[in-house]
């Protein structure tokens, strides 16, 4: 066990110091001195109040997607549709806020309903990816990317079409909300501390959830054998199609924050690819919920700090996503490695 | 088990210590007002400006100055983006120790920065040292007073923005902001009158970006130099010549996003347009003309944007209307020097002595090889004719939908051009977004 | 040596371990001590090698009592014990371990320890390289190790707790020719083992302990049927008939009629009563696991009554007829039944009702811990299902069933079983009947449907008999109907005909 354990953490390290290796090795191809671009990353990402405020603005989404995805895969589904589910939930909280803009309701009220009406999108989204898999048996992967796209599609129908702003047909999105319907914010920043507050909370429900409730457990039971699940008396079915809708919801709910906290309006790309990289997070940490917070918290600073070496070194804005990748990637591989490594032993 | 749940707990506590330390906390603005305070005091503690006329802190001249730029496209793009670059080297140039920072590809959703706003960024180029930003598309119009107006030290250029235009209809008290364009409705007129001296079928394709009031004015241009030529220099009927607008949906190929703006070039030129006008940051109506004239059909292209545009096809190439922003960029970053910065709006004209000059003329047209000699003359005329004040934009004219616009002998006041609120009676195409 | 235990008594809070055990060893022999897992062997074998003390009793050596307190005063005695898993071994040269725990006697060179090694090793035909690590040695090595150890430091007395586990055939074999000589030397062998097969081979005597009791002492030649009453007690003598004591139906079948794409069993009537086992025979896919799997609603049947305890589940899900007490045990362990990348405990708080929203993990490792030993499961709570081997599993998928069973519907429910496990299972099984519960199994194992089943249906290729006394059956007539020989032509006459193709 404790030998395991040493094992385990040396292919972990190891995989690490190995994407940091070929990071440096691009670095030094770019013509950029990798201690000063680490450094600069670094101080992109803690260098100022700013910058960390533009962290934990990032962060707040990232966690939220890699919540759904833990909670999926727990299940043993691989919801590649969370873009969608995310661009469902912006469009209905875009719809829910539009709808009650002039009305004489409390801008709290509003706000609220915005926030529901997102979560409720998300999860209609996933729903449909669910029942698509359980009873249509399109395989969830194939599901999900199809519905991103026809989300995508909804967004772009949207903005050009029944939202645009007067007079405008652009895709730089609709008419943005009254100032009043905006999420409140840090003075001066675009960071709510709601929706940092929620990200936090539902990260740590899905770590309960998975780590200690009959939920969590049958959960798991049915994503990792849903025969014997089935035989055990567990609803396997139904127990994926909420996995799927809490999934969904979490999405949502980032998807709603985007419109309501950041861009105070509906735009193509809402999503910005938190679906994706929530799915990054979660294999990097190898599904254990207990480490989505700093991880998530990693990517990122990653993501916010590499801005900087643009700036200064004019790498391509493209740097921090395939930094990412590769780390992905070899912890992957690593973890393959591991498990050869210890069948031999 | 235990050992997890002691983890956590760990985490969950330097998490805590983290947000806690990093909170904005409200610290009193102690610098003398001749230093800028660094970029990363919170804004919220900064009174904005009491009035319009006070400018914020001069920048202190011994140190060089830097400013940034945020770019909607590649700084390389050969189109919009590169022309702004170029804006700012020409800055760079010729301020001693100036230096320019940058971030491309910056726009609303890009996939390049999840989950931050152009004032996010801006704030990144901030704290390089930057003490200007240029915001250089109407795409980051709001985010650029969102930024001024939270970072009263730094100062803001809104490119194609209207926000510090006392007369304009956006108006807003921004101190530290000064928005700039140029006329470019006069080279779209030149680029019209070009295009309808060489279609030989009298159909004129446009290549629209998004739907918006720049973009409504300079597709006008385009036709009403058009149908100047094509009716006054050709004689030929009015009714004969198509000008055909066809919208994107953005300022560049957004992939799955936008109209694939290949797809609308290669529509025009295989339904009988045979000269297309760029309206687009990017260079595929002349990239796809020279596909078809390579196919046997006789097409023709106006680029758009960048004085060298037309180097990506040169035979098919007409001519450019672009931006030369240098001149301007400079004249405002000099007061950011010096100290005489105020809030303003500029809407800069050609120089009529010589609308290529580099260092006068803010808009220009450089003619390309696929204009005849013959035309090159005719056009040389048409562009003496508006330097001598020929106003194509006075009455009577109609908007598309047959209302009048301006009545007959009614020349159109500046702000009636830029408000443009539909397409002009005898364009085709959508005057909004359906 | 001769060994003799008087009386001896020993207890663990309320488990009594060992009770009034009365045993003679006679120099030159090989005592088997049998008996399943907690039935006190180990405890009994501790107390003479001075790990525990015991309540009450004496310990005779040569006829003189002796007081054993700790591990070395036995050895002092001439009692040296092998562990069924010795617990620590060092990363030192054998020839360091060998000398190890050699005290108080003449300060001995190397070379000298070296020699002896060598000398011993050669006369039980151990290849052992005294300057190898001990941590290099296999199982089968370190026990080789440990023997001459024991008879250097001059044990006369040698205890081997379960000592064919985890060793390859070849080294048990060794295993077994070192104990013959150790006998043939005069020492007195004592062999604990839970394996039929190892005892009957091997020892001159054997012992047979059932919960804490010596049940009964058997000489060669052995009979095997005699040693599993011993162990495992009269009371679940295997094969008793119809055990619960009242007449009452748990599964009612009227005209049941179950298809695939590939087979028809049509019409099979049948009424189970509480405690009957049923079993079902057939060639593989003859129609007998379509069946059983329609008899627990997991399969859609194309007509007729399913009625479990008077209630008419027709066409019910199987989750209704889990809630009816109603249970299936796939024969696919790994795939269908368990968990893999679950533990034990998780197991069992799935297989329970959930009561509450979070779990209550002591309580679970309990309730695991309890099953796991009830059921003799090899394995710890924390350990996950697929670290188990076979019969562990089978027995974990035993242990999971609710306490509350009318109907057990099984697939091979011993196939891959060693005969201990087999032994084991159905004897829980028929403890169950005995409480009543009904059970309905498949296997290809004909002597299993014979042994177990108070009925027989034997399924050809969708056709399928009436139930048949098994009393009735010899294995050829059974081999015969599960070959397509010796069927009836003419429907409705002996066995029930379930067309194949046409209507009925």
């Amino acid at each position: 066990m404790k030998k395991n354990t040493w094992v385990n953490l040396g292919f972990q390290v190891g995989a690490l110091v190995l994407a940091l290796l070929i990071t440096t090795l691009i670095l030094v191809a770019a013509g950029a001195p990798p201690l000063k671009a680490y450094l600069s990353i670094l101080s992109g990402a803690f260098g100022s109040t700013r910058n960390v405020v533009a962290v934990l603005i990032t962060w707040s989404p990232l966690l939220l997607t890699t919540a759904g995805v833990l909670i999926t895969f727990a299940a043993g589904l691989w919801n590649i549709g969370m873009e969608g589910q995310m661009t469902l939930g912006a469009i209905f909280a875009t719809g829910m806020l539009r709808l009650f803009e002039h009305a004489a309701l409390p801008p709290a009220l509003i706000i609220i309903l915005g926030i529901l009406a997102g979560i409720l999108g998300g999860a209609i989204w996933a729903a449909l990816a669910g029942a698509l898999k359980t009873f249509g048996g399109v395989n969830e992967i194939f599901g999900g990317l199809g519905l991103n796209f026809v989300a995508t599609a909804l967004t772009i129908y949207l903005v050009f079409g029944p939202w645009k702003r007067p007079g405008v047909g652009s895709m730089s999105g609709t008419q943005p909300f009254d100032q009043a319907l905006w999420l409140p914010t840090l003075p001066g920043t675009e960071l709510s501390i709601w929706s940092l507050v929620i990200s936090v909370l539902v990260i740590a429900l899905v770590y309960l959830l998975l780590r200690g409730t009959h939920f969590g457990l049958r959960l798991k039971a049915v994503g990792k054998n849903s025969k014997a699940a089935f035989l055990m008396g567990v609803p396997t079915w139904q127990y994926s199609m909420f996995a799927f809708l809490l999934c969904g919801a979490f999405a949502g709910l980032a998807g709603g924050i985007q419109v309501m906290g950041i861009y105070h309006r509906l735009l193509p790309n809402i999503s910005n690819g938190y679906g994706f990289l929530g799915l990054l997070v979660a294999m990097l940490i190898n599904y254990q919920a207990l480490w989505a917070a700093p991880i998530a918290f990693l990517f990122a600073a990653l993501n916010t700090g590499s801005v900087q070496l643009q700036i200064i070194y004019k790498l391509d804005s493209s740097f921090a996503g395939v930094l990412q990748d590769l780390l992905v990637l070899l912890v992957l591989l690593g973890e393959g490695a591991r498990q050869r490594f210890i069948k031999k032993n | 088990m235990r050992k997890n749940v002691m983890t956590f707990a760990l985490l969950a506590m330097a998490l805590v210590m983290v947000l806690s330390a990093c909170g904005p906390t409200p610290t009193p603005v102690t610098q003398a007002p001749a230093t800028p305070p660094p970029a990363t005091q919170p804004p919220a503690t900064q009174p904005p400006a009491p009035t319009a006329t006070q400018p914020p802190a001069p920048a202190a001249t011994a140190a060089p100055f830097v400013f940034g730029m945020l770019l909607v496209g590649p700084h390389n793009d050969q189109g919009w983006s590169q022309a702004t670059y170029d804006g700012g080297q020409y800055v760079e140039q010729k301020i001693a120790g100036s230096k320019m920072l940058y971030l491309e590809n910056v726009y609303s959703g890009s996939p390049a920065y999840p989950g931050q706003t152009a004032s996010q960024l801006a704030a990144q180029l901030v704290s390089q040292g930057a003490k200007l930003v240029f915001f250089n598309s109407d795409d980051m119009k709001d985010e650029a007073l969102k930024f001024a107006q939270a970072n009263p030290n730094i100062y803001v250029v809104g490119v194609s923005d209207d926000w510090t235009w006392k007369d304009g209809k956006n108006y807003t008290v921004s101190a530290n902001q000064f928005d700039v364009m140029g006329r470019m409705e006069y080279m779209k007129m030149v680029a019209g009158c070009a295009a309808a001296l060489t279609t030989q079928t009298g159909k004129i394709g446009f290549l629209g970006p998004l739907i918006n009031d720049e973009t409504r004015r300079l597709a006008a241009s385009a036709f009403l130099g058009a149908k100047y030529c094509w009716t006054n220099v050709l004689k030929k009927d009015a009714a004969n010549l198509t000008f055909t607008v066809t919208w994107i949906g953005f300022w560049f190929n957004i992939p799955g996003v936008t109209s694939d703006p290949s797809q609308v070039a290669d529509n025009f030129y295989n339904t009988g347009y045979d000269v297309v006008i760029s309206g687009i940051d990017t260079t595929e109506a002349l990239v796809q003309a020279e596909k078809a004239k390579q196919a046997g059909k006789a097409v023709w292209a106006l680029a758009y944007d960048y004085k060298s545009n037309c180097g990506v096809a040169p035979d098919i190439c007409l001519g450019v209307p672009y931006f030369n922003w240098g001149p301007a960029y400079l004249s405002i970053v000099k007061t950011a020097v010096d100290g005489s910065w105020t809030q303003g709006f500029q809407w800069n004209a050609p120089d009529w002595t010589n609308i290529n000059n580099p260092d006068t003329s803010a808009v220009g047209f450089n003619k390309g090889n696929g204009l005849s000699a013959d035309n090159s003359t005719k056009l040389d005329a048409f562009i003496a004719e508006l330097a001598g004040g020929l106003n194509l934009w006075k009455g009577p004219l109609n908007l598309q939908d047959k209302s009048v616009y301006l009545a007959d002998g009614a020349a159109a006041t500046d702000l009636q051009i830029w408000y443009l609120p539909q397409l002009l009676e005898g364009m085709q195409g959508d005057s909004v977004a359906k | 040596m001769n060994v003799e235990l008087k009386d001896i008594y020993k207890t663990f809070g309320a488990v009594r371990a060992n009770v009034a055990i009365n045993l003679t060893i006679p120099a030159g022999t090989i005592q088997g001590i049998l008996g399943e897992n907690g039935a006190g062997k180990s405890t009994l074998m501790k107390i003479l090698s001075g790990f525990f003390r015991a309540d009450k009793g004496q310990i005779l050596l040569e006829g003189q009592p002796v007081i054993i307190q700790s591990p070395a005063d036995a050895i002092k005695h001439g009692i040296g014990m092998l562990h069924q898993d010795p617990l620590d071994f060092p990363p030192m040269r054998v020839i360091d371990d060998f000398i190890l725990g050699r005290k108080g006697n003449l300060p001995m060179g190397q070379a000298e320890a070296v020699q002896d090694f060598k000398k011993l090793a050669e006369q039980f035909s151990f290849s052992l390289d005294p300057e190898t690590y001990v941590d290099s040695l296999t199982v089968g090595e370190r026990q080789q190790l440990e023997i001459l150890r024991l008879i250097w430091l001059g044990a006369r007395v040698l205890i081997f707790d379960e000592p064919t586990t985890g060793i390859s055939a070849a080294q048990k074999e060794k295993l077994f020719a070192a104990l013959r000589l150790l006998a043939s030397q005069g020492k007195a062998v004592l062999f604990v083992s839970h394996k039929l097969e190892d005892v009957e081979g091997l020892c001159s005597s054997v012992a047979v302990l059932r919960q804490g009791v010596l049940v009964g002492e058997a000489k060669p030649p052995y009979v095997t049927k005699q040693l599993v009453e011993m162990m495992f007690g009269k009371a679940i003598s295997v094969g008793a008939r119809n055990p619960c004591g009242v007449e009452k139906e748990i599964v009612s079948l009227s005209k049941l009629s179950v298809e695939d794409y590939r087979l028809k069993v049509r019409d099979v009537s049948l009424t189970v009563h509480c405690g009957e086992v049923i079993g079902l025979a057939g060639m593989e896919g003859s129609g007998q696991g379509l069946f059983l799997r329609a008899v627990g609603g997991m399969t859609r049947t194309v007509g007729g009554k399913i009625l479990i305890d008077g209630r008419d589940l027709t066409g019910r899900s199987y989750q209704t007829f889990k809630a009816h007490d109603v249970a299936f045990l796939p024969a696919a362990r790994l795939e269908e039944g368990l968990v893999p990348g679950l533990n034990l405990t998780e197991h069992f708080i799935l297989a329970e009702e959930p009561k509450g929203f979070f779990i209550n993990w002591e309580k679970g490792r309990l309730l695991a811990q309890r099953r796991i030993s009830e059921f003799n499961v090899r394995g710890t709570p924390a350990n996950t299902v697929e670290s188990l081997s076979g019969g562990n599993q089978q027995r974990a998928l035993l242990a999971l069933l609710r306490e509350q069973l009318d109907l057990l519907l099984l697939e091979h429910p011993t196939r891959g079983l060693d005969i201990e496990s087999t032994i084991y299972i159905w004897s829980k099984l028929k403890l169950r009947c005995k409480q009543g519960m009904s059970i309905f199994f498949v296997s290809s194992d004909l002597e299993e449907i014979l042994q177990y089943s108070d009925r027989v249906m034997v399924f050809f290729s969708g056709k399928v008999t009436p139930p048949i006394e098994a009393a009735t059956l010899t294995t050829e007539k059974l081999g015969e109907l599960i070959g397509g020989k010796g069927w009836p032509t003419k429907p409705g006459e002996q066995v029930s005909e379930s067309t194949s193709g046409k209507g009925a």
